[in-house]
């Protein structure tokens, strides 16, 4: 199993609330490669950012990211960009479970978007359950996932975890 | 322990579960639309590949794509079409309704039993006391195909109470939209939801129905009616309808209680954006429309065709409004043309179009222009 690096420091893309997976991956690009998708992903909330997210960037959207269809492609587009993280006030269900199956490290910050601006720049430290906006000064701590949906992470999303961990079922309640 | 978790408990070999819990539990029913098949089915065979060991417990439905309007969307179909062939999966092609109403007709949606999907409305099947989830499609691959097995969090519960009685000209719809406006799109993420009170238990399946329908909207894990003899008598009346698996809850008491009376209900409309931007029809009456359809998850079934008729029988609908009929299932057109509906329905200058899940993510029934709604 891969070692879990819980901890993200980048630049800051701020997003409003109510974010549907539409929005990540339109429907009408779902059956396309995935280096075309990309560039899509969020460009009608923001243009500018499917052009220019860096590496490393951390996204930090407003309450019920990802909402709508469960589609896991979504998650995976929002990674491919090769953003560090995702932080959001409140994701959706089916958004939340897909980022940790994927290997998308994702915190929630109930007030996540009234403490960061776009460019500021933020640590995240999943594993801990730890956010500073390094910009302001502001930080936050919250309870860290469960140690199953870390282990998931560090094996790189969930069918890495089943297909290396015999015991992967069994061992989901620790 | 509540429905859900005696469900969960059973079916991750537990003698009991509580709140919080991750449990890794069998799953009974795996259901996946056009897209979701096909981008699952490329992660598993990319990914995992090897023969599924309960090939029956997975069913894909054609519904976004009755006639597909591109080569691309036609490609699609045949590879769906080719993957169930080899996997040994059961396909239901195009034609044969929406995705949920074609799982529920043919009894592969059961109390007690687990059933799972991608498409977010999959919690409807609650409707029968099924703890029914959306997952994502790395879950159907990593573990549902290759294991028959998926991972859950065991939800809080939340109880919604519904007494009382309806105005004249209010319906179970009416209620289900007030109660997202009154709940709050969002506003119960990741809980469970059990409907109850006696407006709910008074209430046949199909409008029972109505009510999970929404916990993708509301951000609900699941919700659920306890089954009772109205869940017994439908389900005894489908092809493979068993009750062997049938629970329901202990009747604990519950923390979070929301009490409503559906007596102050009005005649409601879902209004553009979301199915939040809920109204009194007061509000809208003499907005212009140019598209109506009675389709998707929600309304293609057969009781909407029949409140269809009251109103159209024997009228015209106005003529710059198209009025798109989509049935539920074959079962619901089958009935619809017993009853007389298809031809009061035609006569009234609706169009009826073929089951399907009807203009849901504009795939297949052409597209609104701009300024139109």
């Amino acid at each position: 199993m891969g070692e879990l690096v819980p901890r993200y420091e980048g630049r800051c893309w701020k997003f409003p609330a109510n974010i549907p997976t539409d929005a990540l991956v339109k429907s009408r690009y779902v059956f396309d490669p995935m280096d075309e998708i990309v560039k899509h992903v969020l460009e009608d909330y923001n243009p500018r950012f499917p052009l220019e997210v860096q590496p490393g960037d951390i996204v930090v959207a407003g309450h019920h990211f990802g909402q709508s269809s469960g589609r896991a492609i979504a998650a995976k587009a929002l990674k491919a960009t090769g953003i560090g993280c995702v932080v959001s006030n409140a994701f959706s269900r089916t958004f939340f479970r897909n980022c940790f199956e994927i290997g998308l490290p994702s915190l929630e910050i109930p007030d996540a978007t009234d403490i960061v601006e776009d460019g500021d720049h933020l640590v995240v430290d999943i594993a801990q359950g730890f956010f500073r906006n390094e910009t302001s000064g502001v930080e936050r701590h919250v309870a860290p996932a469960s140690p199953f949906l870390l282990r998931m992470l560090a094996a790189g999303g969930l069918i890495n975890l089943t297909q290396s961990d015999p015991d992967w079922a069994s061992t989901a309640n620790t | 322990m509540n429905l859900v978790e005696k469900i969960l408990a059973r079916a991750s070999g537990q003698e009991s579960v509580k709140a919080g819990d991750v449990v890794v539990a069998n799953v009974d029913r795996l259901v996946m639309h056009d897209l979701s098949a096909y981008l699952t089915g490329k992660v598993y065979d990319e990914r995992i590949g090897k023969d599924l060991p309960y090939p029956d417990r997975v069913v894909t439905v054609f519904d976004h794509h009755f006639s597909p309007p591109t080569e691309q969307q036609a490609d699609v179909l045949n590879r769906n079409r080719a993957w169930t062939k080899k996997r040994g999966t059961q396909l239901f092609d195009c034609g044969s309704g929406n995705i949920h109403n074609v799982l529920m007709q043919n009894g592969l949606a059961l109390p007690g039993q687990i059933v799972v999907g991608s498409d977010s409305h999959t919690p409807v099947h609650g409707a029968v006391g099924a703890f029914a989830v959306a997952l994502g499609n790395d879950s159907h691959a990593g573990t549902v195909m290759p294991f028959g097995k998926a991972w859950f969090r065991v939800p809080e519960l939340i109880q919604i109470e519904l007494t009382g009685e309806l105005q004249p000209g209010t319906t179970p719809r009416d209620v289900a939209l007030w109660l997202v406006g009154q709940l709050g799109e969002g506003s119960v993420i990741y809980k469970a939801l059990e409907f109850t009170g006696p407006f709910i238990t008074s209430l046949g399946i199909w409008d029972r129905w109505l009510f999970p329908v929404l916990c993708v909207d509301l951000g609900a894990k699941c919700g659920y009616v306890e089954p009772d003899d109205v869940t017994r008598e439908f389900i005894e009346a489908l092809p493979g309808g068993r009750l062997d698996l049938l629970l329901n809850g202990d009747g604990d008491p519950v923390e979070d209680v929301r009490r409503f009376d559906v007596g102050v209900v009005p005649p409601t409309v879902a209004a553009p954006p979301t199915v939040g931007n809920v109204h009194p029809v007061d509000e809208l009456v003499g907005t212009p429309l140019q598209w109506a359809e009675l389709g998707g998850h929600g309304g293609g079934r057969l009781e909407d065709f029949l409140l269809a008729a009251r109103v159209l029988r024997g009228r015209r609908i106005h003529p710059d409004v198209k009025l798109n009929l989509v049935p539920g299932s074959r079962e619901v057109f089958r009935q619809a043309l017993e009853l007389g509906l298809v031809a009061d329905l035609h006569e009234a200058g609706g169009t009826w179009f073929p089951p399907s899940t009807g203009s849901n993510q504009t795939a297949n029934m052409g597209a609104m222009s701009e300024g139109r709604r």
